[in-house]
Parts: C-alpha cells; structure tokens; sequence
C-alpha cells in the first residue's frame, strides 16, 4: 500500500508520467484510441485539440448536469480542448432514452445536448421529448432518426458501458483528461488544474 | 509580522489541503455509501436495511426487486424525502437510512437492485444483490473486472473506487487515509522547488518559539557569554550564524539519511542514551560555567579540525560543533513541517530537495537565536566579577536543560525534587552574590525569594507523591486531578496495525481519534497536560473512540503501524470517521492546539 501510494505520488509528480511498465492482460482493456477517439461520437470544442476530456455521464444525474454549463465554458474560453460526452445511462430506460435521441440529433447534437444537460434532475420520457422540443428540435423526427441509425447509437451506449466497467467505475460522472482517470463531479478548478496536468505531461 | 506569516500559512494549507475533487470528496465504495443488511420481517417477509454514510443517498424508486433472471417482485418502500431542491426532480430520497419489504419473499434468493448518489460527487451505477431469505445473507458486489492495466493514470494517491484492486486491499486493511498530496508535493506543485525553498524557512520561523527550540537560546547565549572581553555585536553575528547553519547542516544530513534509509529519526534521537548523554554534557557544560574546570576539547581533536579548517577561531570551532550537536534536541521534535520533508524523502527517494527544505527549516528556527547573538554581543556585559556572575546564571540554565533532558529517563518524583534542589540553590546564588546596585539587589533578592518559595514547594510536592512540577501540590489538595464537569479522557492504547483495525471495525458508528505519543515526546507532554485536559477539548471529544500510540517502546509493530499510518512521528493525531476514513485536513501533526484539535473534531461531528 505505502509502495504504491509513494508511486503513484511520484506518478503525480510528473516524474514518470505513461512510463509504467504494462504488463500485457485482459486483452479487452479499452485503449487511448477507443475511449478518446470513438469515431461514432461527435466532437465538442476544438476537433483538433491538444487535450482530450472525456465525460461518462448520465442525463439524469444531477452532478454531471450541474458542472456541465463550467465544463462547456472552460471548452469554449480554453480554445484547444477536445470534449467528447461519453453516454453511460446508469439510470434506466429515460436515460438511454434521452441518450438515443440526442445521439440522433447529427447538426444539433450539441444544442440536444446542452438542453438536457440544463435540467436540474431526475426525468420521465415525456419531460425529456418536451426539453427537446422547447429548445425547436423535433423528439418524434429524432426517434425515427434513431430507428435508422440505431446499431451505431447503441454500439457507442455498449462501448460505453464495457469501458467503464473496465475501467471500474463506480458511476457518473467520471472524467478523462488526457490520460488521466477523474472519480466524481469536477468544479472548474479541479477541471483546469487536470487540463493544466495533463498538458504539462 | 507573525499574525501576518500566520495567515500566509493559514491560507496556504487551506489550498494544501483542499480536495482535487469538489468538496465531496472521493467517493466512498459501493458498500461503505450504502451498507446493506437483511432481516425477517413480521409474517413471513423479508426486510432489507441500509445504512446511508453521511452525503449520500438511496433513490426511492431505484429500489427493485425480482426473482433472478425473472419476474418483478412488489418491494414497500416508505416514502422518501422529496426535497424542494430542483435538483432533484421528481423523485424521492432517502438519508441516513432505507428500508424495503418484500411481504410474499419465499425462501429462493431474490435479486436485489438499488442506486443512490453521494452528493456533489457521483451517481452510482445500479448495484445488484442476491439476498437469500432463507439465510438472510446478502451476496458480494459482483465479481471485479480485470484490473486496468493500460498506462491509464489514476488520480493521485486517492483510495477510491480507481482500481478495483486498490478498492480491495483498502477494504480488507481496516482503514483508510485521507488523499494529502503532501506538504512538499503540493508546495511544488503550486509554485515549484524554490516555492518549497521560500516556504520552509518561514516554516521554521513561525517554529522557532516552541519548547523544542527553547533549549537553544541557554546554550547559544552560553557559548557567546564564554567569549567574555572578546564579545562585540559583529562577533556575536558571526558566532550565531555558524552555530545555526551548522545546526540546519545537520537536521538536512540527519533528515535525508533518516528518510532515505527509512529508519525513524526520533527515535535514534530520543533514545535514552542520547537523552543521558546530553544530560551529562550540560552538567559538565555548567560546571565549566562555575569555573570549575576550563572546558576543552581534546588537543588531538582540535589540530584535526584546526588543520582542516584552515585555522578558523577556536570559539568559531565550537559554535559550529555546539550548532551540529544540538540538533540532537531540536531534531526529535516532530513538526508538520519536518514529518511532510521526512514522508517526502521516503515516498520520493528525492533527498536533494527534502534535504535542502529541512535545511531551510533549520535556518527559518535559528533566524531568532541570530538576531539574539547579535543584539546580545553588544548587549552583555563585560569582563570581571561581572561576567563571572553572568556565567553563573547560564550554569543555572544549563543544569535546567540536564534535568529537562533527564526527566524521561528519572523515577516520576525524581526530577520534582531535581527542579527543588536546582531552585533552592540558585536562590542562595541570589542571596550571596554582590550585588552592584540597590535596584539590582532587589531584584536579585526577590528572584531568589520566589525561586527559595517555589523550591521548597516542589520539594513538599515530591515527598508527598506529586509528579508535576506545576502542580506539586495537587496530592495534597486531594481534589482529584480535574474539576470540572467534562469526563475525563481514557485513552485505549494499541501496539499494531491489526489492534488499531480491530479498534475502527468496532467503533459502533463512533468516530476515532488515534494519538501517537511517547514518554520521550516534549511536545506530547505539552499538549497532555494543558490541551487534553481543557475542558472545550474534553466536549469536543465526547463522542469519539480515543486511542492512544505509545511509541516510547519501539518496536516492530508499531513501527509498521505509523508506516501504515504515514505518521512520521509523535506527536500525530488523525481522525476517522466511522467509516474507518481519515477525514481529509484533519490531521494534527506536531503543533496541536485547543483550537486547531476542537476544529478537526468538529469536522467529523455529523457522524
């Protein structure tokens, strides 16, 4: 224990950083690749950012919704960040619900996004078709967009779910930054402290 | 100027000590946020407990039941809290605790499944159960998955969840410390190597006027007043800052062969040999200073040193070795400051930068000692009678510094009657000396009478059984040691690693605070006879588990458990809360206060 806490302080140190020596098991353990670039998952913030944040979430989790408008700002003011919003409905049928239908939004994905992401808590399917449709996207034309896309949106969901089982996450939100393994929700302190960690390195 | 450095400090352990995460904290495991139990119900039913850690709860309908792989099961949840915070929508939450009732259960397992959130943290995934009503066991969390095992960085030194691995040794071990980056990794991390190179000295500083340093003011002020005509402020500058770089020289060298081998530095230092040997070194010092002998090293010894140091002045000599030994009393003196630079080393193997901050440390705590060898260069006076008189008193102080050091290795009454003897004999100093002035005279006179008066206290005190030379005469007094309405504070004592995990598993939802004290510990005596025994202290502790590590035996055992612990030394004090978790900025290291121990109590007092 005291071995591993002094290494992985080293570790935060920036005195090894991605030199651990890997041993070579569970030939399913998700890559940098698969969990930072899923070609099926649109891009937020700048495509071609230095920095990947990655955000396993769920629309009716309440601390993934809270921080969501600082995450987006932080994107938006810090200009070289890459942010893909990894679907992890952990909250039954509404979650994975809402998680289709905006994964069906293509153009609007992220305006579908955000408008989910602004409500306070806990949704019903008919709250989560109204949200969509105050904010002018239409929820009945994004379920039959779903019907026709549906084998990638529920491949990402399952992608999804199998990376953070491996990675053993207790729920959401959790964050990746860089290559960094983030539990629970992150104020804009600790999110730009990570940024800033994770572009030293 | 110190209330201002006071506040610098304040501010910066503050953001020291202030979680990666939002305030939450990393999240509990799975089982310690909801801990579930089962039970027999009236008529036949089956009646499922959890006990909800503080900061997390249940949601009501994420609560199910069914037969496994098959039909639902009717679950009777009683309403939970629906809060008028937006944030939770519409649905209800339990706090603290939740109970469901399967009313028709039979006696085949059934498949459980709940979720909950910790607040401000994370929302946990469904977890799911089998509960045996035959039994009433409840089955593990699902198996683990594969441990990650590409360079996937966790955060930090976190016990969380990360790794299943480490979730796993953390739940088998008993314990669990709080995520602190470190007194230096978190100084480097926010304004790098020099940022710890700055902090450290006004590290020392703001320690320079505690117990530990105290014994250095008589030797300092001993070593110039032996200087006599030759004394003048520039000189008395000079000598100062010698003997204090030699003493920071060797704290560094002492603290990176400490750290480095992982041997415990206080106690090499505060082994009764080096306590008995000191002792008889400030005798002898003090005789020298009563004119007994003339002190001087073996002539072999000073041409060795003579020949290599380029003819430096003999005084210049001794202050160099007076500094260098004296960091036999200054090193054993746990601080946060000193046990962060000791964990350091031994985390990091970085002796350069641990070693190069303990020196630091060591010039931050003789900076005062400096400015007292200057201004007192000029200040003291000179030549004849006078300075004889002056040698005296620092005799007086050096015999008080040997009965300091002594009093661990003494029988308890002894050095009662030691402080008596030493005391009644400065007095008839007092009385016999000439004095040169009226005024002079009734000072002497009336430091003498006080000193007489409390000597002959002390001397009533010890042969009536007392041990505490401020209170000798408590045993007479026959009122107890305490009069007030708070209880009394009864320490259980553990020896090992797996007393203490026996202690935190049967806390009974009691949180606990562990003391690594130990007789040889100054500081320790310090804080058990004035801040244990206050009585807002004595509340502030009322409801907690109060174990005691008594390091004076060192052994093995308890060797492994302040490695366990990463305590560097005592005096330590750390808090879990009654989940066996350390809570995050509570612990007490060195410096401990009525307010700094009533404000770490006070933050685990919701549980």
């Amino acid at each position: 224990m005291m071995n591993r806490r002094g290494i992985l302080k080293a570790v935060a140190a920036g005195s090894a950083i991605a030199a651990l020596p890997v041993p070579t098991l569970a030939q399913s353990f998700p890559t940098v690749e698969e969990v930072l670039f899923d070609p099926a998952i649109p891009v937020i913030g700048n495509p071609d950012g230095d920095i990947t944040v990655a955000e396993y979430f769920d629309y009716q989790c309440p601390f993934c919704k809270r921080g969501h408008k600082e995450l987006m700002e932080i994107v938006r003011a810090d200009g070289n960040v890459r942010l893909v919003m990894k679907d992890w409905p952990i909250f039954g049928a509404v979650s994975v619900h809402a998680s289709s239908l905006v994964l069906a939004s293509g153009e609007s994905y992220e305006k579908a996004l955000n408008a989910l992401m602004a409500t306070p808590g806990r949704l019903g399917k008919e709250e989560v078709d109204s949200v969509l449709s105050e904010s002018g996207l239409d929820p009945s034309g994004l379920l039959a967009a779903f019907k026709s896309d549906q084998a990638r949106i529920d491949g990402i969901l399952a992608r999804n779910m199998d990376q953070a089982n491996a990675f053993g996450f207790g729920g959401t939100p959790a964050f990746i930054i860089g290559i960094r393994i983030y539990h629970g929700a992150m104020d804009r302190k600790a999110l730009e402290a990570a940024i800033a960690t994770a572009r030293e390195s | 100027m110190k209330k201002a450095a006071l506040g610098i400090l304040g501010m910066l352990v503050i953001q020291l000590f202030a979680p990666a995460v939002a305030s939450s904290g990393e999240p509990l495991p799975v089982d310690r946020a909801f801990a579930i139990s089962a039970s027999q119900g009236a008529g036949g039913s089956l009646s499922v407990e959890w006990k909800i850690a503080e900061g997390y709860y249940l949601y009501r309908d994420r609560i199910a039941a069914r037969v496994p792989k098959g039909a639902a099961l009717t679950v009777e949840t009683p309403p939970g809290l629906v809060k008028d915070d937006p944030n939770f929508g519409p649905s209800e939450i339990y706090y603290r605790r939740a109970e469901a009732v399967l009313s028709n259960a039979g006696s085949a397992p059934i498949e459980l499944t709940y979720q909950g959130c910790q607040e401000n943290g994370i929302c946990y995934a469904p977890e799911t159960r089998l509960v045996d009503p035959a039994t009433l066991t409840v089955s593990d969390p699902v198996p683990l998955r594969p441990p990650p095992v590409v360079n996937w960085e966790t955060e930090g030194v976190s016990a969380s969840p990360v790794e299943p691995g480490i979730e796993q040794a953390t739940g088998t071990e008993g314990f669990e410390l709080a995520a602190d980056a470190g007194l230096i990794q978190s100084l480097r991390v926010e304004g790098g190597p020099l940022l710890v190179l700055a902090m450290f000295p006004l590290f020392g500083l703001l320690l320079a006027f505690t117990p530990c340093v105290f014994p250095m003011y008589p030797i300092l002020a001993g070593a110039l007043a032996r200087e006599g005509d030759r004394l003048t402020a520039g000189r008395g500058f000079i000598l100062s800052a010698i003997y204090v770089t030699a003493l920071a020289l060797a704290f560094a060298l002492l603290g990176a062969a400490a750290g480095w081998s992982g041997q415990n530095l206080q106690m090499v230092l505060q082994s009764p040999l080096t306590a008995g040997i000191l002792a008889i070194v400030f005798v002898v010092l003090a005789l020298s200073m009563f004119g007994l002998f003339e002190l001087q090293l073996p002539a072999a010894w000073t041409s060795w040193v003579t020949t290599r140091t380029g003819g430096m002045g003999g005084s210049k000599r001794s202050a160099a070795l007076l500094g260098f030994s004296s960091v036999l009393i200054v090193g054993p003196c746990v601080t946060a400051p000193l046990a962060g630079a000791l964990l350091y080393i031994a985390q990091t193997g970085d002796v350069v930068l641990g070693a190069a901050a303990l020196f630091g440390l060591g010039i931050g705590k003789g900076l005062p000692l400096i400015v007292l060898g200057t201004l007192g260069g000029s200040a003291l006076p000179r030549a004849g009678a006078w300075m004889e008189g002056v040698k005296r008193v620092f005799g007086f102080g050096f015999l008080a510094t040997a009965i300091w050091m002594a009093t661990p290795l003494l029988p308890a009454r002894l050095d009662l009657f030691l402080w008596a003897v030493l005391l009644i004999a400065a007095a008839s100093f007092a009385f016999t000396v000439k004095w040169r002035s009226g005024t002079a005279l009734a000072t002497g006179r009336a430091v003498g009478g006080v000193a007489l008066i409390y000597g002959a206290i002390l001397m009533v005190g010890a042969a009536s059984g007392a041990t505490d030379p401020l209170k000798p005469l408590a045993t007479l007094a026959d009122r107890g040691p305490a009069v007030s309405g708070a209880k009394q504070l009864d320490f259980a004592e553990v020896e090992s690693a797996p007393d203490l995990k026996a202690k935190l598993a049967s806390a009974n939802g009691k949180a606990t605070l562990v003391y690594f004290t130990a007789d040889w510990c100054v500081t320790c005596h310090t804080i058990e006879r004035s801040v244990l025994r206050d009585d807002s202290v004595r509340r502030g502790l009322a409801g907690f588990q109060l174990i005691k590590a008594d390091l004076t035996d060192f052994d093995q055992d308890n060797a492994a458990l302040m490695t366990q612990l990463r305590v560097a030394g005592p005096p330590t004090m750390l808090f879990f809360d009654a989940n066996a978790r350390e809570a995050a900025g509570t612990r007490l290291v060195g410096d401990v206060t009525v307010g700094s121990l009533t404000r770490s109590a006070s933050q685990l007092d919701g549980y």
